[in-house]
Parts: C-alpha cells; structure tokens; sequence
C-alpha cells in the first residue's frame, strides 16, 4: 500500500465515517484514496471551519469524524477549535498537509510552514508528524482514538512524501 | 412583523421526537432550556456560524433523522459558503431554518452592515433551489411542512428586533448541553 493507502486504512481501522475536506494538491490525492472508500463519506465543504463542525457533529450523532485540510486551512479554525471543540469537548481529529517546510519545494507556502508548529503549541493542540517509515496505518487508528479518551483534538501533520 | 419567541414557540409545536434541533448561539440557544421541545436539542453558546455545518454533519450521519438548523443572519453573513456546502452534499434530511433581524443580538444588538441581503436570492444562488420567506408563524407553518419535505431547503423568518426582549441568560454549562443531548439521544435508543 502506499501512504495515501496506509492513511485511509487508518481512519477505517478507526471507524472514521465522515472525512470532511478543503483540499490542496496533497490533501486532494488523499481525499482521491478516501473517495474509494466504501465506509467514509467523502464531504467538500467551501471553507476548513466547516469541515471542523461537521466532523463534530458526526460524531455527536454516533459516527466519527475527520477534517483533511492544508494548514493555511488551520490556520483559519482558532476560533471553531476554541468554542466548539475545546468548549463542548467533542473530539475531532485533523489529518494536516504541512506546507512550506524544507520538504515543501513550493515558495510561497513557507510562511505557513513556519508557523504551524509554534501555532499548534500556543493552541495547546496535541500534534505529531506522520512517521511513513513506522505503522502509518496505527499511526492513524491511534490519533482518532487518542481524540475519543481525550474529548478533543488531535492533528496529524503530513508532507506529500507521506502519500507515495 | 413577529417576535423571536412566537416563532419559536411555533417550530417547537412542529416538532418531532424523531426531529433533531441544533441551535445557533444567542437568543434561541437561551429560550430552548427553558421550553418543552421534543426532540433532543444541541445549542451552541459560541462560534458563529457552526450551527449549519454541525446540523450537517449529523444528517450526513443519521439520515434516519430529520435534521433541523437554526442560524442568525449575522452568523450566516460571515459563512455563506456553507449554503453551497450543503447544496453540494444534498442532505435529504436537513431543513435550516435563519432567523434574520439585521442585528448582532447576542452581543448587544449592535446592526449589521447597512444592507438588505436578498438571502433568498442567495441560497439559490449557491444552489438551494428550495427556499421560503415566512413573515409570520401561519406561514412558518406551512413554509416548514414543505420545507421538510423538499430539503434540503432554507427557511428565512423575517424577525423583528426588540432590543428590550427580556431573553433568559445561558443556563447551562457546554458540558451539561453536550451531556443532555447524548441522553436524550440515548434514551430514543439512538
């Protein structure tokens, strides 16, 4: 299996039923992976707040949700994160395209790379780099149920090198 | 033109147990404690615009639920977008109900920015073909009946402002408007 692959079949293994999406080009070859899937559904929203409350109301209503989005995409939710799943304590678990790191040949996007991490730390948001070398698949399965024990979130940053 | 507590009053008594009512923050999060409604309610007390997008998650995930959604003008005035969201993802069980009086009432009934927005002329635009303006409950009424059965679909209640309606304060915590809900959800064996 390749990464996209191994990621999708943790969020199955998880028993994930909604993936919510803005995507870029790396989060849009995944949701092409979710989309094959048979137990997610796949939801485009316009903008990454809303992929956040949908996850949360999935699983409010007995399902489980996720939220695929690049981190400019993040970088938008402080304030969903804070009234909604901070506050109502609802867990939600993020799949991240970490843009603008030194994987990321792409000018423009660092900037955000150069903030993310310092931004998930002030929002005392749990987060861990995708580790391709290891079990992606636990990784994964693992994240979502970290959210379910904690009530809240949990963010799993990815660079295009983890889908091959 | 009506009163947000006669409108309120009148979509509760349309309600079912089979229903599912998720409630913007602001004054229809703060009556709804305080009335009988039958279905399980979840209420927002923060992040504007989250009501819709939340009612839609649950309907994607329930569809043997009717999902009812309430949002404010201003919340929906800063995320328009979820209206193609929804008509994009065509939930066959979510009705959204938007409760316009040009004001930020929960912060103080500060206005709006100084237009009329044509918000029928909006969600059509993002692809909501079935909508309705309701000025009074009759017409809630009927509006809401076609409304359920056409969705998804938007409602837009035209409501006066009363900047001295005596709306009750939040009477409870996140923690308890959660913990309610999974009960009555629970106790519905759902």
């Amino acid at each position: 299996m390749d990464g996209a692959q191994r990621i999708v079949a943790g969020l199955e293994s998880a028993g994930v039923t909604l993936a919510a999406s803005v995507p870029d080009t790396w989060i849009g070859r995944l949701m092409a992976e979710v989309r094959r899937s048979a137990r997610l559904r796949a939801l485009d929203v316009a903008r990454e707040e809303e992929a956040v409350a949908a996850a949360c109301g999935a699983y409010l209503v007995g399902g489980r949700g996720a939220v695929l989005i690049q981190n400019a995409g993040l970088l938008n939710c402080g304030g969903i994160l804070a009234g909604l799943v901070e506050l109502y304590r609802i867990p939600c678990f993020f799949i991240v395209s970490l843009r603008g790191d030194d994987r990321d040949p792409v000018y423009y996007h660092a900037p955000k790379g150069r903030v993310t991490e310092e931004t998930l730390r002030a929002w005392r948001l749990p987060y861990a780099r995708a580790d391709r070398q290891g079990d992606l698949t636990e990784q994964v399965r693992g994240g979502v149920e970290s959210c379910v024990e904690s009530r809240g979130p949990f963010v799993l940053l990815i660079s295009g090198e983890d889908l091959a | 033109m009506t009163g947000r507590k006669p409108f309120l009053d009148g979509l509760v008594g349309l309600l079912t147990p089979d229903d599912i009512l998720v409630s913007c923050l602001g004054a229809n999060a703060r009556y709804l404690p305080h009335m009988t409604v039958p279905a399980p309610v979840f209420a927002l007390c923060d992040s504007m615009g989250a009501a819709i997008p939340l009612a839609l998650g649950m309907a994607l995930t329930r569809p043997d639920r009717r999902i009812v959604a309430l949002e404010g003008d201003g919340s929906l005035l800063m995320s328009p977008n979820v209206l193609a969201t929804v008509a994009a993802a065509r939930p066959r069980n979510l009705t959204i109900l938007l409760w316009v009086n040009r004001h930020y009432e929960s912060s103080g009934g500060q206005a709006l920015p100084d237009v009329t927005v044509d918000w029928l002329g909006v969600a059509r635009a993002c692809g909501i073909g079935h909508v309705w303006p309701v000025g009074d409950v009759e017409a809630l009424r009927a509006a809401y009946r076609e409304a359920v059965a056409a969705a998804p679909a938007l409602v837009v209640l035209e409501v006066a402002f009363d900047p001295g309606e005596s709306i009750p304060p939040y009477s409870e915590r996140p923690e308890e408007i959660r913990a309610r809900f999974a009960s009555q959800m629970a106790a519905q064996g759902s």
